[in-house]
């Protein structure tokens, strides 16, 4: 660990109040715009929500799912929010147990998108069902021997770790914003503060606790987050289907997902950066070594879905065969090349010159990648569902072609309004970045952290 | 839609047309004046009515019941006007060759058959005195034990006579079936005796339940008025075979046969990791505490 102990107090207490300063201006500044980025986003959660009341009213019929295509853009989004959340495990969990220092401070972004990620992903089930109330019967009657029971019980337990893994080295920081905020918070606030900083004191026996409640909690989340993301792919792969019926479907998706993840950290990396003035903190040697975790990560990806594809693609055995020509040259080629090319392959290219991993070219690259990523698991999800291994006949027109309905749209808005939302509520009221763990990265010894500031 | 609108018309206009033209069923001339060969007595009338039964009843009806089958055109029942209207060679001719629903007979019955057919409608003729009338049900009681060893059915069966008391109901047939989930399946036939007695040899192929239980039912005919006899559970069935759905270790099982190391696996995991999510809980607690020190 390099660390350039500052020996002068004076030094170590200004630099301090700099990096709380700099941290909590966006939870202390009260400005119109953030009022109406609020706004906006509860106001298309509520469209969203409206689209869901209409769709338990009148049942699953309003949306474009029929008796062969019973998967559609739910299921797509449900996936695609799985694999956004992993970044989670990736950053704050495998990168600081192998002691990367350059992640320390993005490690709270990656898990504000972890705990929106899994959050949606929880929800978006739910409305995936014609019956909510009948979530209940797989507590009630689900098997042990189920891909769907082990999902459930994954996506519960990843929730839980994620929060934890959020809250436990906030703690230190809910004293700081209570000793230091004062009058610059409404007392409601403060009052959260307060009670969820423990009466956090700062003294050597709670620091130790805080350190290995953390390990503890980086090490599970190791088995569990790769559980989260193989379980979503077993949900596929242990069915009989072509596309589906692929033994990497495990590693694929968890691959997958690093590339969707870390396209959202430097998208938030980004915002946070212009939007709170954080440029020395979201530096650009940030946005540098994320852009080659972002190249090293969609390389590995890359590797994969050349397995995925060219090894079926070589035998082109019946049913798979009809599958693959459909995305190959069909119906979905468009769709699949355009996400292959311009979601995978462009952009690891572009991000091996250093230009393109300057912060603004590599967000634009990133908003890409995102966008291609949940395409991606519209591809993975919808293709197969087509083409069943027996004809599809005598049935009418609609059930031969899946395409979402507006209410499906609807809903689907309300995922990325909610998501969004949680993640906004998380930096609104939290600093973006721990600050006791930059602190102490910069020198300042804890014992200034504990000090009451002299106002 | 309009692929079935149209079809729908056409049907319509079929079916309208078919009504139309039987109204008017031209016989040829020659046809409608060829006498029947064979002579109108009981035992014709009695041969021309089992033949009926078997070929005609299912949409023609019981004869002047009108309970035919609600076909378009409509068959007319035997013993209606429009069926007595018809000479005995205008019947003979358009039972052999048929129009529109109703089959050409020639295909399927002997000459000598459709005559006998004949025979029987002309036995509800306005101008024939009836040689066959159908009687009420009598009333008959029947009774009817299980020999499970020998696996006889031991009937007896009496009717009620014209002076109001019961005897012995002799030569009548008497059905044996066996309960199945949607109904009786028939499983044979047997005369009584002069005492009224019957005995009925069970087949050795018939399936019962998962244990090879049967329930028997004995019945009288439709000219008799009797109680079904029905004898359940008797053990003279072969077992019937329920193939397991779901075979014993399948890695895919229902809770009651899952594998063992499926269900530790899955509770270990998920067992493990809530232990150290409540650890870690613990901890939480622990900073909380370390507060007040």
């Amino acid at each position: 660990m390099e660390m350039n102990k500052i020996e002068s107090p004076e030094e170590s207490r200004k630099l301090l109040d700099k990096i709380v300063f700099d941290l909590t201006r966006s939870i202390v500044k009260k400005d119109e715009l953030t009022r109406f980025w609020f706004f906006i986003l509860i106001v298309f959660a509520g469209v969203g929500l409206w689209g869901w009341a209409i769709q338990i009213d009148q049942g699953l019929g309003v949306t474009g799912m029929r008796d062969y295509v019973s998967w559609g853009m739910y299921i797509a989004n449900f996936v695609f929010f799985v694999a956004f959340s992993l970044v989670g495990f990736l950053i704050s969990s495998a990168m600081h147990l192998l002691n990367i220092h350059w992640v320390k401070p993005i490690s709270r972004v990656a898990e504000q998108v972890a705990i929106a990620g899994v959050a949606l992903a929880g929800i978006i089930i739910v409305m995936d069902m014609g019956r909510p109330d009948r979530l209940l019967n797989v507590f009630l009657h689900g098997r042990f021997a189920s891909p769907i029971v082990w999902d459930l019980t994954v996506v519960t337990t990843y929730l839980t770790i994620s929060v934890l893994l959020f809250y436990i080295p906030l703690i230190p920081d809910l004293a700081l914003l209570r000793d230091r905020l004062g009058d610059e918070v409404p007392k409601w606030k403060m009052k959260i503060y307060t009670i969820l900083s423990l009466g956090w004191k700062g003294n050597a026996k709670q620091y130790k606790t805080v350190y290995h409640a953390m390990r503890v909690l980086m090490i599970l989340i190791v088995p569990v987050g790769l559980s989260i993301h193989t379980v979503t792919s077993w949900l596929f792969a242990a069915t009989l289907r072509a596309g589906w019926d692929t033994t990497i479907f495990g590693p694929y998706f968890v691959a997958g997902a690093f590339v969707a993840g870390v396209a959202a950290v430097i998208i938030l990396m980004y915002i946070y950066r212009i939007r709170h003035g954080l440029q020395e903190y979201f530096e650009d040697i940030h946005f540098d070594k994320m852009a080659k975790l972002l190249v090293f990560v969609s390389l590995v990806y890359l590797y994969f879905n050349v397995n995925e594809f060219l090894v079926p693609g070589y035998k082109m055995k019946t049913a798979e065969g009809i599958h693959l020509s459909n995305i190959f040259s069909g119906g979905y080629s468009l769709m699949f090349w355009s996400v292959q090319i311009s979601g995978l392959i462009l952009p690891t290219i572009l991000l091996l010159f250093k230009f393109f991993r300057k912060p603004l070219s590599l967000v634009i690259i990133s908003v890409v990648v995102l966008a291609t990523a949940w395409l991606k698991r519209f591809i993975i999800v919808i293709p197969t569902m087509e083409h069943p291994f027996l004809p599809i006949q005598n049935v009418p027109e609609n059930f031969h072609h899946y395409a979402p309905t507006s209410i499906e749209i609807m809903i689907t808005l309300f995922s990325f309004c909610a998501a969004i939302l949680i993640i906004s509520v998380l930096a609104k009221f939290f600093p973006v970045i721990t600050i006791w763990e930059y602190a102490e990265e910069k020198g300042i010894d804890k014992k200034y952290l504990s000090e009451q500031p002299k106002n | 839609m309009i692929k079935k609108l149209t079809l729908l018309i056409v049907v319509i206009l079929f079916l309208s047309a078919q009504q139309g033209i039987s109204q008017e069923w031209l016989v040829p001339a020659d046809k409608q004046s060829i006498e029947n060969p064979s002579d109108y007595n009981l035992e014709n009338v009695k041969k021309g009515k089992d033949l009926y039964m078997t070929n005609c009843k299912s949409c023609h009806g019981d004869a002047g019941k009108n309970n035919s089958l609600a076909l378009v055109p409509l068959p007319p029942d035997i013993a209606s006007e429009t069926m007595q209207a018809n000479s005995e060679g205008s019947l003979f001719y358009k039972l052999s060759n048929g129009k529109g629903l109703m089959p050409a007979f020639e295909t399927t019955l002997p000459e000598a058959d459709r005559w006998l057919l004949v025979n029987y409608i002309m036995n509800y003729s306005p101008d024939n005195t009836p040689v066959w009338v159908d009687l009420p049900p009598v009333k008959a009681r029947l009774k009817a034990t299980v020999n499970t060893v020998n696996r006889l059915v031991e009937i007896f069966a009496e009717a009620e006579n014209k002076t109001g008391n019961y005897s012995n109901l002799t030569e009548t047939p008497v059905n044996v079936c066996v309960e199945r989930a949607f109904g009786n399946l028939p499983i044979g036939q047997v005369l009584t005796d002069n005492e009224g007695n019957a005995e009925f040899s069970i087949p050795e192929n018939i399936i019962g339940d998962e244990e090879g239980f049967v329930t028997v039912v004995v019945s009288l005919g439709e000219d008799f008025e009797a109680k079904k006899v029905t004898v359940e559970k008797l053990k003279i069935g072969i077992p019937k075979e329920t193939p397991k759905l779901i075979k014993k270790g399948v890695i895919w099982s229902t809770n009651e046969n899952i594998p063992m190391w499926m269900l530790l696996s899955y509770l270990g995991a998920v067992g493990g990791a809530w232990l150290a999510i409540i650890y870690v809980v613990f901890q939480i607690v622990k900073i909380r505490r370390l507060s007040k020190e």
